[in-house]
């Protein structure tokens, strides 16, 4: 039997530990539903622009589209395989409409509403009097007569005036693509283009990844062996492409910092368990936290989860301080009894800090809060109850190091600067002021930025394609459906008029599709009856080709439009028709909204001001957006005022002395004025993620300030401080320098001030709130 | 003689060779169309053109005027004070039909011919009818079969026959004067008896 030691069981454990977490974490992942919905993300919406974003649209009509090219093949061949992909997609229920062109003919009006063609498209009362009747049957025999002829004649009997097509048109877009072979194409004709809608929102990447790759898999099914490509374009394809990037920069970036803290922790400590053991207080702290936010919410916004895991960078200090203070002749735990208090006073301050955004109404911060408390408690418990259990008994004392010795004579001899640092912040302060620029970025689009290629791109399949725009929607609300139906068809004329005026490229609403049922009911009435329609068919007929009833289907349905009642949205379903009207038409048990889509808009601003007297209201969804961010950053920033209030407070409480709590907090407080003076002369213009590298970076200051200003009494336990919170400080440069160092804009901005904010952490505290070599303290 | 007959059928190859005319070309045509809605079929004459390989112009002159060109697998029909109507030929098959045979024909190429349809003559070189039956599935469902009537190295008639309907009987070049002359396009789309 094989004899295990002491070591061997501590070394078991730590494993034991990690494989635990790991179980943990494969738990978390299955139960995690990781959500794009900015609902979870912002505040409550308050103007009318940012409710229709929030609660009804996602994000537009034309944020949910995704425009397909399928290009590198013959025309005919692309226009099969637009066919069948078509066909293959038309039967996912994740997609709301796939168009290309195919359906422009008569399956738009389902056979059960054929009749209905005289009320849903506009009709001439004189059409049906037996002059125009007379020239519309002299056309149709050219029709006959023409090699189209076939096509029409099954048509003919019920509608010899064609009205079924008149209508079939009428539904397609103005600005319709050019057809090849029945499908679309574009206008050099090498490109068949297909339209698709979601019905994930555009910001929800996961559903905008299922359709994206459901649309990848039917190509590949229908493309094989042709040699042709495709391209998608679109806000949801965009998110995608973005999203794999970041996260594999990210991925990459995460690999190389793993490696270099573990180069770094070998060569602090000269000991291989020394990266086991300082990783697992930050593990077990992720863990935490998302245990307690998967506990406690119903799904997690990505871009907490991203905030959080920031947040908690700070807990990688602690098995450090813990490591470096570890000496021969002292347990592990009587060691990390000496310095729990500085330990504990930064985690309680830090965490009753972030209590503050548990209250600040928005779901976002309050899953942050929740998740960087539970981490943060957790790896502070996790070093001071279990990591003394793991480690191995100290066979060096880092005091003995003669470089460290060295290092921190040098640094007793630097001055305390006094002075300096007041004119220093007075700067800093009126470079945040004046610097030119400014101040905040709304755009969140801004932080995941879509290569020019592919935007240049997506502007020409836009046109090609007619589909509406991202950003504007005109919107008209009213008591029900009927109601702004009726509304946006006043609108019609004047919509005409901008669109032959050149203001606008071209304009959708479901008024279109579906006329309100007084217009139905006033066409209706225009409808001949059936003896007047009878008697000027049968004087139309005299001397025409055709036959004397040859067009009696065509009184039958005359007489069924007469008499029908006029359409609803409800009667449409299942008809191509109703998810036109549906993406148009937003109804709820009090109130109904139309949207107008719009392309091609010229002057937002005039625009707007001619919709207001008309009564409708243009939404800019980007600015609703934008507002909506500028929404959170206020919450966020009065959440970090009380915040900070509580972390002065509660630092006063445990240091007792005013000059004390000064030397600790004043590090923090110049370094966050630093980092925003540095960022705001380079030109940089501050987002959320700036804000949140802020508070890290003033939460690390907090630690850096508290165990320089309390580095223990004797020299030895001085330069171990020293070594802990320089291998601290490395770590962190490391970690974050890498992240500025990328090209995603999140990953810079966090990297960026993070990794300033610990340089200028390190230096300030060394200067400012470094032990007094007389000086007393309280504890130790 | 039914065996000096059985001797003289012409070969495909050597009849289309003798049919060749190359762009550009023209030639006049009268088409009668059937229809169940029609009191009579309607009767139209015109010209089709080829001004190139590719390109096959069919203009209407009466009963009235219309213009349609077939290129690029589209059909583009123009009528006087309307704006152009554009199908595809894929959901007109019969007229696939016509240009493809009409264009193999034109250009004397048997093989493209072939490679569409399977092709078989009948008659003697000097009347002759060669039957094209469609190979592709799609066009067989619309078209049962293309035969073309001719005298010497002279095409005289090209017969449509629709999977459902009447014959379309599209009547060419010379053989248009004998019907404006009173003859019938059945009699002019049949095969002739005689050497």
């Amino acid at each position: 039997m094989i004899r295990i030691s002491a070591s061997h069981w501590r070394l078991l454990a730590a494993l034991a530990w990690l494989a635990v977490l790991a179980v943990a974490g494969w738990i978390a992942s299955e139960r995690l539903q990781v959500s794009g919905d900015l609902r979870k993300f912002m505040p409550d919406a308050r103007t009318p622009a940012q409710r229709l974003l929030m609660d009804e649209l996602g994000e537009g009509p034309g944020s949910r589209l995704l425009m397909i090219a399928l290009s590198g093949a013959a025309p005919d061949e692309l226009a099969r395989q637009s066919r069948e992909l078509r066909a293959r997609l038309g039967e996912r229920s994740d997609l709301a409409l796939v168009a290309n062109g195919e359906q422009a003919g008569l399956e738009a009006i389902p056979e059960r509403l054929r009749p209905y063609r005289y009320l849903l498209g506009n009709v001439d009362p004189q059409a049906f009097a037996a002059p125009a009747l007379r020239e519309a049957l002299q056309a149709r025999v050219q029709d006959l007569g023409s090699p189209a002829g076939a096509l029409i004649e099954p048509l003919l009997p019920s509608d010899p005036t064609l009205q079924t097509l008149q209508v079939a048109q009428a539904l397609q877009p103005a600005r319709a693509p050019q057809r090849i072979d029945d499908v679309w194409f574009d206008r050099s004709g090498r490109q068949a283009l297909l339209l698709v809608q979601t019905r994930a929102a555009g910001f929800d990447p996961t559903g905008q990844a299922t359709a994206l790759a459901a649309i990848e898999q039917a190509f590949a099914a229908v493309s094989a062996g042709s040699g042709s490509r495709m391209e998608i374009s679109g806000p949801g394809a965009f998110s995608v492409k973005i999203g794999a990037r970041t996260s594999r920069e990210a991925g990459t970036i995460g690999t190389i910092d793993t490696v270099g803290m573990v180069i770094l922790l070998l060569l602090a400590y000269r000991s291989w368990r020394a990266p086991i053991l300082g990783f697992l207080p930050l593990a077990t702290a992720g863990m935490a936290g998302l245990l307690a936010v998967v506990a406690l919410f119903d799904g997690v916004h990505g871009i907490t989860l991203a905030f959080g895991f920031t947040l908690i960078g700070v807990v990688q200090d602690y098995p450090i301080h813990f490591l470096s203070h570890q000496r021969p002749g002292v347990s592990a735990w009587r060691n990390v009894r000496a310095l729990w208090p500085t330990l504990g006073t930064g985690v309680a301050s830090t965490c009753i800090a972030y209590l503050t955004f548990l209250f600040s109404g928005v779901e976002g911060l309050k899953q942050l809060s929740v998740f960087t408390i539970a981490a943060l408690a957790t790896a502070a418990l996790a070093t001071r109850y279990v990591l003394p259990a793991l480690v191995e008994p100290a066979i060096r004392d880092f005091a003995d190091s003669r470089a460290l010795d060295r290092l921190w004579r040098g640094i007793e001899r630097l001055p305390r600067p006094r002075l300096s640092l007041l004119v220093l912040a007075v700067l800093c302060v009126l470079a945040i002021w004046r610097a030119p620029g400014a101040f905040w970025q709304n755009d969140l689009s801004r932080l995941t930025p879509v290569d020019p290629a592919d935007l240049l791109r997506d502007a020409q399949l836009r046109s090609e394609l007619g589909a509406p725009d991202v950003r504007y929607v005109l919107t008209v609300r009213g008591r029900d459906a009927e109601q702004v139906l009726r509304r946006t068809e006043t609108l019609r004329g004047w919509l005409d008029a901008e669109v032959a005026a050149g203001a606008l490229q071209d304009y959708d609403f479901a008024a279109r599709y579906l006329p309100s049922m007084a217009l139905q009911r006033q066409r209706q009435a225009l409808l001949p009856a059936p003896e007047p329609l009878r008697g000027a068919l049968q004087e139309a007929l005299v001397d025409s080709p055709f036959r004397a009833d040859a067009f009696a289907p065509f009184l039958a349905d005359m007489e069924a439009a007469r008499r029908a009642p006029p359409l609803r949205p409800q009667d449409l379903a299942g008809s191509p028709l109703a998810t036109a009207v549906d993406g148009l038409l937003l109804r709820s048990d009090d109130h109904a909204t139309a949207l107008v889509s719009l392309s091609g808009l010229r002057d937002p601003a005039a625009f707007a001001a001619a919709s207001q007297a008309r009564g409708a209201a243009l939404l800019d969804l980007k600015q609703a957006s934008e507002s909506l961010v500028a929404a959170y950053r206020l919450r966020l920033l009065v959440a970090l005022a009380v915040a900070a209030l509580l972390l002065v407070a509660t630092v006063g409480l445990a240091l007792r002395s005013r000059r004390r709590m000064l030397r600790v907090l004043l590090p923090m407080l110049l370094t966050t004025l630093l980092v925003l003076a540095a960022l705001r002369l380079a030109g940089i213009e501050l987002n959320l993620f700036h804000l949140i590298g802020l508070i890290l970076s003033a939460g690390l200051g907090l630690d850096y300030g508290l165990f320089f200003e309390h580095a223990g009494d004797g020299r030895e336990d001085q330069l171990r401080t020293l070594h802990g919170l320089i291998v601290c400080s490395l770590m962190t440069v490391l970690v974050f320098a890498l992240l500025a160092l990328s090209s995603i804009p999140v990953l810079r901005a966090i990297g960026s001030t993070v990794a300033l904010g610990v340089v200028c952490n390190f230096v300030l505290a060394l200067l400012v709130s470094r032990h007094h070599s007389g000086g007393r303290h309280a504890w130790a | 003689m039914p065996c000096a007959a059985a001797a003289e059928v012409p070969d495909p190859a050597v009849l289309l060779r003798a049919l060749a005319r190359p762009a550009p070309s023209a030639t006049e045509f009268v088409e009668i169309r059937g229809s169940a809605l029609l009191k009579q079929p309607l009767r139209i004459s015109g010209q089709y053109r080829r001004p190139d390989r590719d390109t096959l112009v069919r203009e209407v002159r009466a009963p009235y005027r219309e213009t349609t060109t077939l290129a690029g697998g589209q059909a583009v029909i123009a009528r006087e004070g309307k704006p152009e109507q554009r199908y595809s030929l894929e959901r007109v098959p019969e007229l696939a039909g016509i240009q493809s045979s009409f264009g193999a024909l034109l250009d004397g190429d048997a093989q493209a011919l072939q490679r569409q349809y399977e092709v078989s003559a009948q008659g003697t070189p000097r009347h002759w009818q060669l039957s094209l039956q469609p190979r592709e599935p799609a066009l067989r469902k619309r078209v049962l079969a293309v035969n073309l009537y001719g005298d010497d190295g002279e095409l005289r008639c090209i017969a449509t026959q629709p999977a459902r309907g009447d014959i379309q009987r599209t009547v060419l070049g010379a053989a248009v004067r004998a019907v404006e002359a009173g003859a019938t396009p059945e009699s002019l789309c049949e095969l002739r008896a005689g050497p």
